[in-house]
């Protein structure tokens, strides 16, 4: 198993934006955390990625209860939150979280090419456009080839070119990945198992397939 | 080594901006005028006066910087322990607070046309004292940047702690400056005792304080 989430809470003051959250991710298996804003997607993630502890509940990625830098180094994090130095070029980008990550240059180049970034690899990345950057974002992501990519709400802020490079890179992408939309179609797209998250539970678990009705049902 | 990388990666963007360099060089040189146009006789408590606001308001937004970029993300994410970001960050504005030395101290000389009787103990001493005002400050920024006050919060919890360090500095450099050693050990172990204790409660906490 990648990942396992058992009764997972999480309260921010009084606040409790996790009630009970309870899957799994199996290997290779693609999943769509699908819900409204402020459902508790990326809270969920976030757990998963390290960034925040629960407040209650399990959560055990790769085996371990704690997402120590072993853990992370089989993970890839991509959000609407680029996660990139502005004030560095996109090539010092990668170069610092190749570092960190431990992986050779020859993949950095490997990575700017297939995203069409190379020419521009020496521009600083405040420079860069919204998509360019989301770009960057996903190959940053991708250089440790992690073992589960999460990815949050990646589309944010994308136009309509971006958005299909994206999915064709999703396309060719076979590890583990969890999904958090609140696009409908986009969750049937990429993911061939969907949950539903409504005010911090989960209310449906199954294919992601006619989502639309059973998004309807469930939700209202 | 990855601490090295996060040090090299702050003083990239650093000396590519200069917004913090810049601050403190142009603070520390306006408040060396403002001392010299009003201050007969220059006192070593002076040049520590320009050295705590200048880290006060420097030495902090290496943490801040990150939170406010959205950065400080990027590191929880990626393979890299909590501890390394602080030394690393620590590696950092020790790096800045070397530069801001190299600046202000013959500036300092040259303007009160002083000159201290034991240079290289001076300069010791005050390194040390900044160091562990380095130190403290780095290890406080991680303690702070959740909070939404932090920029007000990290002064305040800032000026309590260190007061030993600024104390003992303070007598330290009086006495290299006047040439009279006489009990200068027990000031200057203060200062490294104190660098070594906080130095260990931040690489304690920093993992309970790093992640929410």
């Amino acid at each position: 198993m990648i990942a396992e989430l058992r009764n997972i809470e999480k309260s921010f003051g009084r606040f409790k934006a996790l009630k009970g959250i309870t899957f799994s991710v199996g290997e290779n298996e693609r999943i769509a955390l699908l819900g409204p804003n402020g459902s508790g997607k990326t809270t969920t993630v976030r757990i998963i990625s390290g960034q925040i502890r629960p407040t209650g509940g399990e959560v055990r990625v790769f085996g371990k209860k704690r997402i120590d830098e072993e853990v992370k180094k089989k993970l890839g994090v991509v959000s609407h939150n680029t996660f990139l130095y502005e004030d560095l070029t996109a090539y010092e980008n990668m170069k610092f979280f190749a570092g960190l990550y431990e992986v050779g240059e020859s993949r950095i180049r490997e990575l700017l090419e297939e995203f069409g970034l190379w020419k521009r690899r020496h521009d600083l990345v405040r420079n860069y456009s919204r998509g360019m950057k989301q770009r960057l974002s996903i190959a940053r992501a991708l250089l440790n080839e992690p073992e589960l990519l999460i990815l949050d709400e990646p589309t944010t802020g994308l136009d309509v070119e971006g958005r299909t490079r994206l999915f064709e890179t999703l396309s060719s992408y076979t590890s583990a990945m969890i999904f958090t939309t609140h696009n409908l179609q986009e969750a049937e797209m990429v993911c061939e198992r969907t949950l539903l998250i409504k005010d911090g539970r989960v209310v449906y678990d199954g294919k992601s397939e006619n989502l639309e009705e059973i998004y309807r049902e469930v939700m209202e | 080594m990855k601490f090295l990388k996060i040090a090299i990666k702050d003083l990239k963007t650093e000396f590519r901006t200069k917004g913090t360099v810049n601050f403190l060089f142009l603070f520390a040189f306006l408040s060396i005028m403002l001392f010299s146009a009003t201050v007969e006789k220059p006192e070593p408590a002076l040049l520590w006066i320009v050295f705590i606001f200048a880290g006060m308001l420097g030495y902090s937004r290496a943490f801040l910087r990150e939170v406010e970029t959205g950065t400080l993300e990027a590191l929880k994410i990626s393979p890299v322990s909590p501890s390394s970001v602080l030394f690393g960050k620590i590696l950092y504005n020790s790096v800045i607070m070397l530069m801001l030395e190299a600046f202000v101290i013959p500036v300092f000389m040259a303007v009160f046309n002083t000159y201290p009787k034991n240079l290289i103990l001076a300069v010791a001493v005050l390194t040390a004292g900044n160091l562990a005002f380095v130190v403290v400050s780095s290890s406080l920024s991680v303690l702070v940047i959740k909070s939404r006050a932090r920029e007000l919060l990290l002064p305040i919890l800032l000026f309590p702690v260190v007061f030993p360090v600024i104390i003992s500095t303070v007598q330290a450099f009086s006495m290299a400056v006047s040439g009279n050693l006489d009990g200068i050990q027990g000031p200057v172990s203060v200062i490294l005792g104190f660098s070594a204790s906080m130095l260990a409660v931040g690489y304690l906490t920093i993992d309970y304080a790093f992640v929410e």
